[in-house]
């Protein structure tokens, strides 16, 4: 018992971090600034507590905790310290994203880690009743988070459609559920696992359909196609920050939970996969002609990571039940969240006062002005088109190769295709930021400010994650 | 002198031009790193240069071992191949900071840092280190040219960068599907060069992974029907830019059509060599015919350039030793002799302000010098006897006779049209009556003078004396081809089963 403690002490900190972050918020003495610094604190903290049980793993490979409720793996793990590093950045970009927009209270912190705890939590479970608990819990932190400037018009949209969305996909979750119980007489994976295996899948209706609905959800939350239509508006309502900690921790947690359930029994995994396969290539080509068509960064981000969430559906439809270890899901994941969060870290403290620079046009000439901020940005959107010795080419590298490796020859080929396409708006703000005059000053008249460190680490982490891939 | 003498000609040059551009260093001392920087690699070349011993196998090899779940290495050497498009840059590269001397900061860190990509991209002996350098090799090109280009620069750059990476990644997911199938069919995973001529592919996903190597290398040679981003590309872009997209990185697409395609594709290379050889040919003649036309001195350069590619690729495609060792000498001699005129008109550019054919005339009365070294050059790169270009075509043309007639005379009679537009253009810039423009063109001062010397030295002593440089590159080349007429044999004796298929493919890519 003390055992299975030890194994979730980072979920344990994050839960009472935000425990005490909310009760620390009651207090009219805490400042926002203090309320920043606990929450990189508590992140920081479970960040080495998890890389350490990452590096020591003290356990088997595959471990069971609560009576079969959650699993700690390597993968797992990896999910979780991704998702703790997210965390950590954003709340290093909401310090000084803040310093610029003046909606925020102290709990804004308190509930940036509560999603965390949802997120933590989604990696690890096995069972779909927690499933439906951990996606709530982080769901309604993260749809007070998006809506958190309650002046803002689009912010007020974005929560309204992101709410009632989600609301959606939660209750096809859960119908899912239900009939996942009624086909396959468990919630838990690895029996229906089990049942499947010994009784079969498509004769039984009921776990058909709720399979269904299951995959569904997870789809919504993962922005694919075609349930992709309420991330450009959300993505461009929410605060930079928290646009880019939904864009990965969110999504990170989404796939390992995703992953985590697919790879349950073959027969469910093969039966779905003819169909995720053109999920995902139709995730690729929509989101890239949506990016192509947009003006304001955040717009071209929200649609890139459409994008993005197609290539690791890629990945997913090459895993295998058998010998499933979700490296490559994981190294994209972590490739894909350290160049989003980078950028939007830099766009924390480049937006300006009320977040006035979101153009494509208002960020030329920053290289004249900001060489050091132009050159991050840079390397995190070479990352995110993948071009060598980034870590998003790593990602893109192990991707094709576990495609081309399962078979899944045509998927390769979208994929490289959809990555052509792709150059021309990861480009584009390349050439505007280096190719003309600067129009604009990038003053910055704020002091103390952590993004822009973040900004460097994570530009650093680029090619460490990109020369020293460890997790594979 | 030491081990690892391959990596530092890499590292040095991309860490010194990383450092540049991360401090707040001035110009001059950008120029006097990158000169000694690349003072230092020439030493380093000429120093391999003189170790190089006669033989096929790789030398200098470094191996470490980098993602060993993935069996990549990060496995360096040179062979006679290599060792040729290595030294033309190293030799080349120092006579841009010495003749340019008031660029911007960013212009020579960019130098330095694609000098060590192309030495990254010679050197590689695995397969992903290649497409890594052949990456990063595109990056300091992509932001130069923006940067510091011409008017339409911006246009241009899009078009360079979005040709070049749709090459790229197909080429990366060719080089994927050969890794795979490697693990497939020896059970480990590996991507070095050297084992995958071991491999049988066969089939049509094998003929998509061959295009897909053979586009990517199309587009940076170029050869024909891939080649409309060059003009634009090479006319707007500073001297240096034109300079090294044109003496280094074209050749760099040929070497890798030798070093990958060749060994590892050998049964469809053999297929497919008709139909690039006519590729080749066809690119030669029309570039060459589009050059008669060209207003600008620099675009007409473009397409002679691009023409001579041509040529260089068909000794490629012509499967026998004599064109492969031509291409390689050629490969040098054009490096060599274009590289040098574009430098010449860059000149020009700087002191003229002007590119127009028809604004200048005269200048040969002005600066004798200028003129005759310009005049070697030019020569060299028409292939007159005597001139480094010459020994080169003269293979090429030779072997290419051998492969398929037709090919021969018609490579033979084009090499007539580069005579017609450059001793036209040269009679129009160089003779004629001076005008208001030239009369003040001041001729080369003595450092320039002494730039330009070792290499118009080179190109005569390559003409006269090929030898030494020929033991080298023979070598090789004759492993190369001894591997693909094997290859060839197994193909004429499958001959009844594959001549339908073969035929249909080649009609479908018409």
């Amino acid at each position: 018992m003390t055992n299975d403690f030890m194994l979730l002490m980072p979920l344990i900190l994050i839960t009472a971090g935000a425990i005490s972050l909310m009760l620390a918020a009651a207090y009219e003495k805490v400042t926002i600034e203090q309320a920043a610094f606990g929450c990189m604190g508590i992140f920081g903290v479970a960040f080495l507590v998890q890389l350490s049980n990452c590096i020591t793993g003290h356990v088997a490979p595959y471990e069971t905790v609560f009576n079969n409720m959650l699993v700690i793996s390597n993968f797992t793990r990896v999910a979780g310290l991704i998702i703790l590093g997210c965390g950590f950045f954003t709340a290093m970009s909401a310090q000084t994203y803040f310093k610029q927009n003046n909606f925020c209270t102290t709990e804004f912190y308190s509930l940036v880690t509560f999603s965390a705890c949802g997120m933590l939590l989604l990696t690890m479970v096995q069972e779909l009743i927690s499933v439906f608990v951990a996606l709530e819990i982080m769901s309604l932190a993260i749809y007070i988070l998006v809506g958190y400037d309650r002046k803002n018009k689009t912010a007020a949209e974005a929560v309204m459609k992101y709410l009632m969305l989600g609301a959606f996909a939660g209750a096809f979750f859960t119908m899912g559920a239900a009939l996942i119980y009624g086909g396959a007489h468990s919630t838990q994976f690895s029996s229906i696992g089990q049942f499947v295996a010994e009784k079969g899948f498509f004769n039984n209706p009921a776990l058909v359909a709720g399979s269904f609905f299951v995959i569904v959800a997870f789809l919504f939350k993962a922005a694919a196609f075609p349930f992709h239509a309420w991330v450009i508006d959300v993505y461009d309502g929410a605060s930079a920050p928290i646009t880019g900690y939904m864009a990965t921790g969110l999504k990170t947690a989404i796939f390992a939970v995703f992953a985590n359930f697919l790879v349950a029994d073959e027969t469910l995994r093969s039966s779905w996969v003819t169909y995720l396969f053109y999920f995902s290539i139709f995730t690729m080509f929509v989101g890239n002609l949506i990016a192509i068509g947009q003006d304001t960064l955040k717009r071209m981000l929200a649609a890139s990571g459409i994008v993005h969430t197609g290539y690791l559906l890629i990945a997913l439809v090459a895993v295998s039940a058998e010998n499933f270890s979700g490296n490559v899901i994981l190294y994209y994941l972590a490739a894909y969240a350290v160049g989003t969060l980078g950028i939007f870290a830099a766009l924390s403290y480049l937006g300006g006062d009320g977040e006035k620079r979101q153009s494509f046009d208002d960020f030329k000439g920053l290289a004249r002005v900001r060489p050091f901020s132009a050159a991050a940005i840079t390397i995190f959107l070479l990352s995110m088109a993948g071009i060598p010795p980034t870590a998003g080419f790593m990602g893109k590298f192990f991707i094709i190769t576990s495609a081309i490796d399962a078979g899944q020859i045509a998927l390769a080929v979208f994929g490289i295709i959809s990555s052509i396409l792709s150059m021309w708006y990861y480009l584009r703000l390349v050439i505007n930021m280096y190719f003309h005059e600067a129009t604009d000053s990038f003053e910055d008249t704020t002091s103390n400010r952590y993004a822009p460190v973040g900004t460097f680490i994570l530009a650093a982490c680029v090619f460490v994650i990109g020369l020293y891939p460890v997790i594979i | 002198m030491f081990e690892h003498v391959l990596s530092v000609m890499i590292f040095l040059p991309i860490v010194a031009g990383l450092i540049l551009l991360l401090t707040p260093a001035g110009k001059g001392l950008a120029r006097l790193t990158g000169l000694v920087i690349s003072f230092a690699s020439l030493i380093l070349g000429l120093d391999i240069f003189f170790k190089f011993k006669e033989q096929a196998a790789l030398q200098f090899v470094e191996n470490v071992p980098w993602i060993p779940s993935f069996g990549i290495n990060y496995h360096l050497g040179l062979d006679g191949i290599s060792l040729f498009v290595l030294l033309a840059g190293a030799v080349l590269m120092p006579m841009v900071y010495l003749l340019f001397t008031t660029k911007e900061k960013g212009y020579y860190a960019n130098l330095l840092i694609v000098q060590g990509a192309m030495a990254g991209a010679l050197c590689a002996a695995d397969m992903v280190l290649f497409y890594i350098f052949w990456e990063i090799m595109l990056l300091p090109i992509f932001f130069m040219l923006g940067m510091y280009g011409g008017e339409k620069r911006i246009k241009a750059t899009l078009k360079i960068t979005i040709y070049t990476i749709a090459g790229s990644l197909l080429m990366l997911a060719s080089i994927v599907y050969v890794g795979v199938t490697y693990h497939s069919q020896f059970g480990e995973w590996n991507f070095a060069i050297s084992q995958m001529s071991q491999l049988q592919l066969a089939g049509p996903v094998a003929v998509l992974a061959f295009f897909g190597f053979m586009i990517a290398f199309a587009i940076k040679i170029p050869l024909f029907p891939f080649h409309t981003w060059l003009p634009d590309a090479y006319t707007e872009a500073p001297t240096a830019t034109t300079f090294v997209l044109s003496a280094i990185m074209a050749k760099i697409g040929v070497y890798a059509v030798i070093r990958f395609v060749v060994p590892v594709f050998d049964g469809e290379f053999a297929r497919f060599a008709l139909l690039l050889a006519y590729s080749g040919v066809i690119g030669m003649m029309y570039c060459g015919i589009t050059a008669i036309a060209q207003k600008d001195v620099k675009r007409m350069l473009a397409f002679s350039s691009a023409s001579h590619m041509g040529v260089i690729a068909l000794g490629v495609f012509c499967l026998n030793v004599q064109a492969l060792t031509g291409s390689i000498y050629q490969i040098v001699a054009h490096a060599t002799s274009t590289g040098v005129l574009f430098l010449f008109v860059g000149i020009l550019e700087d002191k003229m302000k002007t590119r127009k054919i028809e604004d200048l005339g005269g200048i040969a009365y002005k600066a004798p010098v200028f003129a005759f070294f310009f005049a070697i050059a030019m020569l060299a790169s028409v292939g007159l006897p005597g001139t480094s270009g010459f020994i080169g075509e003269f293979l090429i043309i030779l072997g290419a006779i051998k492969f398929n007639v037709l090919i021969g005379v018609l490579a033979g009679t084009t090499l007539i049209i580069g005579v017609c537009y450059m001793l036209w253009m040269f009679q129009r810039v160089f003779y004629e009556t001076t005008n208001e423009r030239t009369e003040g063109f001041t001729d080369l001062s003595i450092t320039e003078g002494l730039t330009f010397l070792p290499v118009i030295v080179l190109i005569v002593i390559m003409g006269l004396y090929p030898q030494p440089f020929l033991s080298k590159i023979e070598p090789a080349a004759q492993q190369h081809i001894a591997a693909l007429t094997k290859a060839d044999t197994i193909q004429i004796a499958q001959s009844t089963h594959a001549q339908p298929a073969e035929g249909h493919t080649v009609e479908k890519k018409n």
